[in-house]
């Protein structure tokens, strides 16, 4: 078996020389003449007949040479090489079908890699399916929650569900042992993650009994915290670890898949804790987030309407005036993950579709232009005696190089589509990080290879190669080029399309980054701190922490001033309250609903000259007021013409609610009235907002604190020396100091991203167009060869041949265009959500789309165009 | 257990090995040897002798090596191999099974012809 094997692979790799063979047959001849004279036969007949008697020679050798075992792949490798040396002998056409492969197949992996794991993963819940979040909506918060006051009422009495339960938010804590470190703490009620369907890997869930007001202190950490802090230490339970000082005892760990159904971070988590009896008595009560497992065959929608007495129990309870503005709702879990990003999902599956369609109908087109303009080599081959099996085999092997090489690049392309998709996204989705291109986007791409390979060859390998292509023209192909004519028309309409909504985005975006925000971000740099509960108990202790800081900072190199506050605008967090919990002294409480909402920030006095924010009224805050017993605020001019129509707003008397019992609301006085600032985002609308002063008084203290500093030293140099001031008063105190500008940019991350991926298939859309009508065209001039020859036989210029092609391409140019604009115009609405200042239907950007797509389209046909101009007549005629 | 169209087909390759078991022998001589020996029934033709014998040797059963002929001149000889050797047993032993076969066969059906 050896033996035969070790020869097999000898000759397998080397042939015998032909020279060899030549001469044992020359030495059968000889010895076969020789018998032949020798039986009396002359010699030049003995010659003869020997010959006649051998047959063919070629046939011989022919027949020795298949016998070797490796006559198979030397014949493939010589297709091979055949094959290859055809596709670099029409680079334009090879270049186009390996762009088209690449493109279709890199796009569509990409986005399927990114969109599967925001619509399809799984979510890491047993049973994810049936687990919905329960909630009310209020315009104060867009997303569902429910309110203690009401929650356990919904919890006793509720029919569609299985079990209910519910969160309570997270918040830094502190780990708080030899080496300290700020976790995120979450809570959660006991029976939480049996609700989810998860268990702990090890030790176990939380008791009933564990979920009481001073219950003695329990937690489940997360699976990192276990591998990092604990070294995976399997006797973890009962482990006595310290949080915020508290003596706290592990029960269990997550598994290491586990997220919280908010997508928050969580690295221990607590129960709740709550007085269950206090707050059903609470008006509102604690807010937490609910969410339950419906009952088997249970839909979201029959658990609503199933919910709708529980629902009237919770208006009951709230203010009379804002009962219209609230709203219930059930919905998969999935969805409220996902709840602005589920229809972008969905819309960039459909693009990616329709890319890889439109990559399909673009191969088939060019295909297509490359047999007719091959009917002619093939002719000549099959009359060389070449079999129609050969044929086949070398066209297949051929379409397979093309195809092989449009995956590959495709596969490639698609991974680094993806890490830029990644690295693009914004915030709130850390499971895209683990996005990989997997074994199914592998198999798809080699799918679509060899599917792609196999309609290449047989298109262009079955149809028998018509020997009368040797001497006349064909007329064949033409009708079929009228479907492809009217792919490359609908091609161009959608690229128009894609290039019209990318334009919208891209001016939108351009608007978005260059609006007028209320506030100067240059030379400003910020520190957002948030001080620990252990080190900082007291309201006094971090009030003093903050005034030191702010202190050592102002009078630091190069510092023009120093402000604190508690958020910044324009988004990201600030408190609300509603308009009506807002009260001019004298005057009766707003009662028509609630108002809309107020933004407000806790700042000290040198808030507004440090983001450069104008006083239009008053002098602000100053430091008379700091040691004031009295309260004082700052109102945005929209908030102060709204209160106060017409009138001057400074030195009048405000109540602001702030939990206090009615009519004990503290009275502030208004000091000053600034310009508005953008503070809702950065697309969105503005908010009135207004400003409290931080006092030297430990009531308007709290542990989280932003530390604004303009400065005219170099960004990094400050962020260094701001590092260091904070670490000389607290060297283990987390601080995250960037400049403004970069927290600004941060909050484009969504709209910067919507605009790079429509522009990327815009671009897409474009190319393929593109290739598509090069293809056609090619096909067309390829057909019209003979007719071209003849018409510069008759003395047509060469401007006279381009013009004859361009025509011809402008009958799909002109109608794609009108169809794509039509097209466009009706379907720009789809994102008018999504556009800043720029009217879904703006006459410049579908201007300039027109015109960049008309010339990119003629370009395309001009390859073609000026291909058909070097026809020389006299082969032409020839041929005809 | 070959099938006995395969048997047929490897009656040539049969012949060869037994045709060079004897002594190593160039391809004129085994042509000539099996016709001599089957008395003129046997005649191989060149087209399929080379292709055969080429065959044998990329298997391993018959190795070739140049020498000088009877009459002096240079030649292809071709000799078993032990695996050769082998083979030929197993192939002559089919082909007697299958000859047995027949005969068995056409016996039979000459009994009740007569």
């Amino acid at each position: 078996m050896i033996v035969e094997f070790w020869t097999w692979l000898r000759y397998f790799l080397l042939r015998k020389s032909r020279k060899e063979l030549d001469d044992e047959v020359r030495f059968h001849l000889e010895q076969s003449i020789a018998s032949k004279i020798d039986a009396g036969i002359p010699e030049a007949e003995a010659r003869r007949l020997a010959m006649i008697e051998f047959g063919s020679l070629e046939a011989t050798q022919e027949g020795c040479e298949q016998q070797r075992p490796g006559w198979w792949a030397g014949i493939a490798a010589q297709d091979f090489r055949y094959a290859l040396r055809g596709c670099l002998r029409n680079p334009a056409f090879s270049i186009a079908a390996v762009l088209t492969l690449m493109l279709g197949i890199g796009s569509s992996a990409a986005v399927f890699t990114v969109v599967d794991r925001i619509l399809f993963r799984p979510l890491p819940y047993g049973d994810s399916g049936r687990l919905v979040s329960v909630g009310l909506l209020a315009p104060i918060e867009p997303l569902e929650f429910m309110l203690g006051g009401s929650y356990y009422e919904w919890q006793d009495n509720q029919k569609p569900f299985v079990a209910l339960t519910s969160e309570a938010g997270g918040e830094p804590c502190d780990l708080t042992e030899v080496n300290p470190v700020r976790l995120d703490c979450a809570s959660v009620e006991y029976n939480f993650l049996q609700t989810l369907g998860v268990m702990p890997v090890v030790g176990r869930n939380f008791l009933p009994n564990e979920d009481r007001p001073n219950a003695p202190k329990v937690a489940l950490i997360s699976y990192a915290l276990w591998r990092s802090r604990f070294h995976r230490d399997s006797s973890i339970t009962g482990k006595v670890i310290s949080i915020d000082g508290k003596a706290t005892e592990v029960v269990g760990v997550l598994p290491e898949n586990f997220e919280m159904p908010r997508l928050q971070a969580a690295d221990v988590l607590v129960p709740e804790c709550l007085d269950v009896a206090a707050q059903r008595r609470a008006d509102p009560g604690r807010p937490l987030w609910a969410f339950a497992r419906l009952k088997p065959g249970v839909t979201p929608e029959q658990a609503k309407a199933q919910l709708e007495p529980l629902f009237e129990y919770s208006l009951r309870l709230a203010p009379a005036p804002f009962r219209k503005e609230i709203h219930y709702t059930v919905r998969p879990l999935r969805d409220r993950q996902f709840h602005d990003v589920h229809r972008a999902a969905w819309i960039l599956l459909g693009l990616v579709m329709a890319v890889l369609l439109i990559a399909t109908a673009n191969v088939a087109g060019l295909l297509t232009a490359r047999r007719a303009s091959r009917q002619r080599e093939m002719a000549v081959r099959t009359a060389l005696g070449a079999s129609r099996f050969r044929l086949l085999q070398s066209a297949i092997l051929e379409s397979f190089i093309l195809s092989a090489t449009g995956a590959l690049a495709g596969v490639l392309l698609a991974s680094a589509l993806l890490r830029v998709f990644v690295a693009m996204s914004p915030g709130g989705m850390p499971f895209l990080n683990s996005a990989r291109i997997d074994g199914r986007v592998l198999i798809f791409a080699l799918s679509i290879c060899l599917l792609s390979t196999l309609s290449f060859g047989l298109i262009g390998g079955i149809t028998r190669a018509q020997t009368n292509a040797l001497t006349s023209r064909s007329a064949s192909g033409l009708r079929r080029a009228r479907l492809r004519q009217f792919l490359v028309t609908a091609q161009i309409a959608a690229s128009l399309l894609l290039v019209a909504g990318g334009a919208l985005l891209a001016r939108s975006f351009w608007n978005l980054e260059r609006q007028n925000l209320g506030i100067n971000d240059e030379n400003v740099l910020t520190a957002t701190i948030s001080l620990g509960q252990t080190a900082y108990p007291t309201a006094e202790r971090q009030m003093a922490f903050f005034q030191q800081l702010q202190r050592n900072l102002r009078w630091g190199p190069g510092v023009d001033t120093v402000a604190l506050s508690d958020s910044l605008p324009p988004g990201g967090y600030h408190h609300d309250q509603i308009y009506a919990s807002l009260r001019v002294e004298g005057q009766p409480r707003f009662t028509s609903g609630t108002g809309g909402n107020v933004a407000w920030r806790w700042v000290t006095p040198e808030y507004f000259r440090t983001l450069n924010i104008p006083l239009i009224e008053g002098s602000g805050f100053t430091d008379d007021e700091l040691a004031s017993a009295n309260r004082f605020v700052v109102l945005s001019r929209s908030l102060a013409e709204r209160m106060f129509p017409g009138q001057s707003a400074l030195g009048r008397q405000v109540h602001v609610a702030t939990g206090a019992p009615e009519g004990q609301d503290p009275l502030y006085s208004v000091v000053g009235v600034v310009a508005d600032v953008k503070n809702g985002g950065l697309a969105a609308g503005e908010e009135p907002e207004y400003y409290r002063l931080r006092r030297n008084r430990a009531e308007d203290w709290d542990p989280r604190a932003v530390v604004i500093v303009k400065s005219s030293l170099p960004a990094p140099t400050m962020e260094r020396w701001m590092r260091r001031q904070v670490a000389s008063l607290d060297p283990a105190l987390p601080v995250e100091v960037g400049t403004l500008r970069e927290r600004i940019a941060k909050l484009a991350d969504q709209p910067r991203f919507e605009m790079l991926l429509v522009s990327y298939f815009a671009v897409t859309g474009l190319v393929m167009a593109m290739i598509g009508l090069y293809g056609v065209t090619a096909f067309l001039v390829e057909q019209r060869k003979p007719e071209v020859g003849v018409r510069m036989a008759f003395g047509a210029s060469k401007g006279d041949i381009v013009r004859l092609v361009l025509a011809s391409t402008m009958r799909m140019i002109v109608p794609g265009t009108v169809f794509g604009l039509a097209l466009a115009f009706a379907v720009s609405q789809v994102l008018s959500s999504l556009l800043f200042q720029v009217g879904s239907h703006d006459s410049v950007t579908f201007c300039g789309s027109t015109i960049l797509l008309i010339a990119v389209t003629v370009i395309a046909s001009l390859i073609p165009a000026i291909d058909a101009t070097r026809v020389d007549p006299i082969i032409t005629l020839r041929v005809e | 257990m070959p099938t006995p169209t395969d048997l047929l087909q490897g009656t040539l390759d049969l012949l060869i090995l037994q045709t060079v078991a004897l002594e190593p022998m160039h391809g004129w001589g085994i042509a000539l040897r099996i016709q001599q020996v089957s008395r003129d029934v046997l005649q191989i033709g060149q087209g399929s002798l080379y292709p055969a014998l080429h065959r044998l040797e990329y298997k391993g059963w018959i190795k070739s090596e140049w020498a000088n002929s009877e009459n002096n001149r240079r030649a292809k000889f071709y000799k078993l191999t032990a695996t050769g050797r082998k083979q030929l047993a197993a192939e002559r032993d089919s082909w007697n099974r299958l000859s047995d076969a027949i005969g068995l066969v056409l016996d039979k059906t000459m009994e009740v012809s007569s």
